[in-house]
């Protein structure tokens, strides 16, 4: 049943007018969290920029190895996690219980393997002298707040994938939740990998050593 | 109904496939020694390319009404417009001179 049919008889007696998007009321609030965190995240590459544009010296530290080949491995994964995702989607649409289950744990794995090298990553900063507000080169402190803050806000988005993830296979598998919510997740994991798309070429690549 | 119409499996694999060659592109153009501002310029259409191919089919804009994307997509787009503002205050501190 479509939830436009559902709105017309909503309440008592009162006939409310369809939706105009022709959506799952959860999956529209999911495009309404989309939107405000897109731009969540525009303003924190906007301030990242801000002050990379403001600051003469600012450090370009990350060598192609192992830092931007790690970059590269990490894009190569969650590009992938969203193929699987697609690949679950669309099983569960096909009614596929046990292929959405197996392309779902795809997709739990792929994100632990790109959680696990984001933190690989983080430590080795952390060894070369890397921190929040420390700069082992003498300059300025803010490129590590950047850094941190936007790459941070982007692992805790994957962490919290996974735990939908893991959430919403339970769920689907006991026959507690349904394809719309193995869909609608699929489009926060699609958003996830979307803001990778900005955040590997912003920081990574404009701060490579070249 | 959501989806009045979705790509099969192999054609989502094809545009995987080119989001990870966009992906190649972006660090082979990082090493070709151009100035920061192009390489900015480069980076960037790449990645609205590829944020494109995401949301039109990744994320299926393309097979919902269009009410969806232009509501959402333009929204957001309008509003990182806006935050364009900042740029004069930016080079304002570069020739201050206060690093």
């Amino acid at each position: 049943m479509s939830d436009t049919a559902a709105t017309l008889t909503h309440g008592s007696g009162v006939v409310m007018e369809p939706s105009p998007y022709g959506v799952q009321s959860k999956k529209f609030t999911m495009w309404l969290f989309i939107a405000s965190d897109a731009v969540t995240f525009g303003a924190m590459l906007f301030g990242y920029s801000y002050l990379r544009a403001g600051t003469p010296d600012w450090p370009q530290p990350f060598r192609f190895s192992p830092s931007i080949l790690n970059g590269m491995v990490m894009t190569a994964v969650l590009l992938t996690s969203s193929l699987t995702m697609l690949a679950a989607v669309a099983a569960a649409k096909a009614g596929r219980k046990s292929t959405c289950m197996q392309w779902l744990g795809a997709t739990i794995f792929l994100g632990a393997v790109f959680a696990t090298l984001h933190l690989r990553e983080w430590f080795h900063m952390f060894d070369e002298g890397w921190g929040l507000a420390r700069n082992p080169t003498g300059g300025p402190v803010m490129f590590g707040a950047t850094f941190f803050s936007i790459t941070g806000l982007h692992l805790l988005h994957v962490l919290s994938g996974i735990v939908a993830l893991v959430v919403i296979a339970i769920g689907y598998k006991t026959s507690w939740l349904d394809q719309g919510h193995v869909e609608t997740t699929g489009l926060y994991w699609h958003f996830v990998d979307l803001v990778w798309m900005f955040v590997f070429p912003l920081v990574y690549l404009m701060n490579a050593a070249r | 109904m959501d989806h009045a119409d979705s790509l099969p499996m192999k054609s989502y694999v094809g545009i995987w496939i080119g989001l990870l060659c966009i992906a190649g592109v972006e660090v082979f153009l990082t090493y070709r020694g151009f100035s920061r501002h192009v390489l900015l310029a480069f980076l960037l259409i790449l990645a609205f390319i590829e944020a494109g191919i995401a949301l039109l089919y990744f994320m299926h804009l393309k097979y919902d009404r269009p009410i969806l994307l232009w509501s959402f997509v333009l929204s957001v787009l309008f509003v990182l417009l806006m935050m364009n503002q900042v740029w004069p205050d930016a080079y304002r501190m570069v020739s201050l001179g206060l690093h």
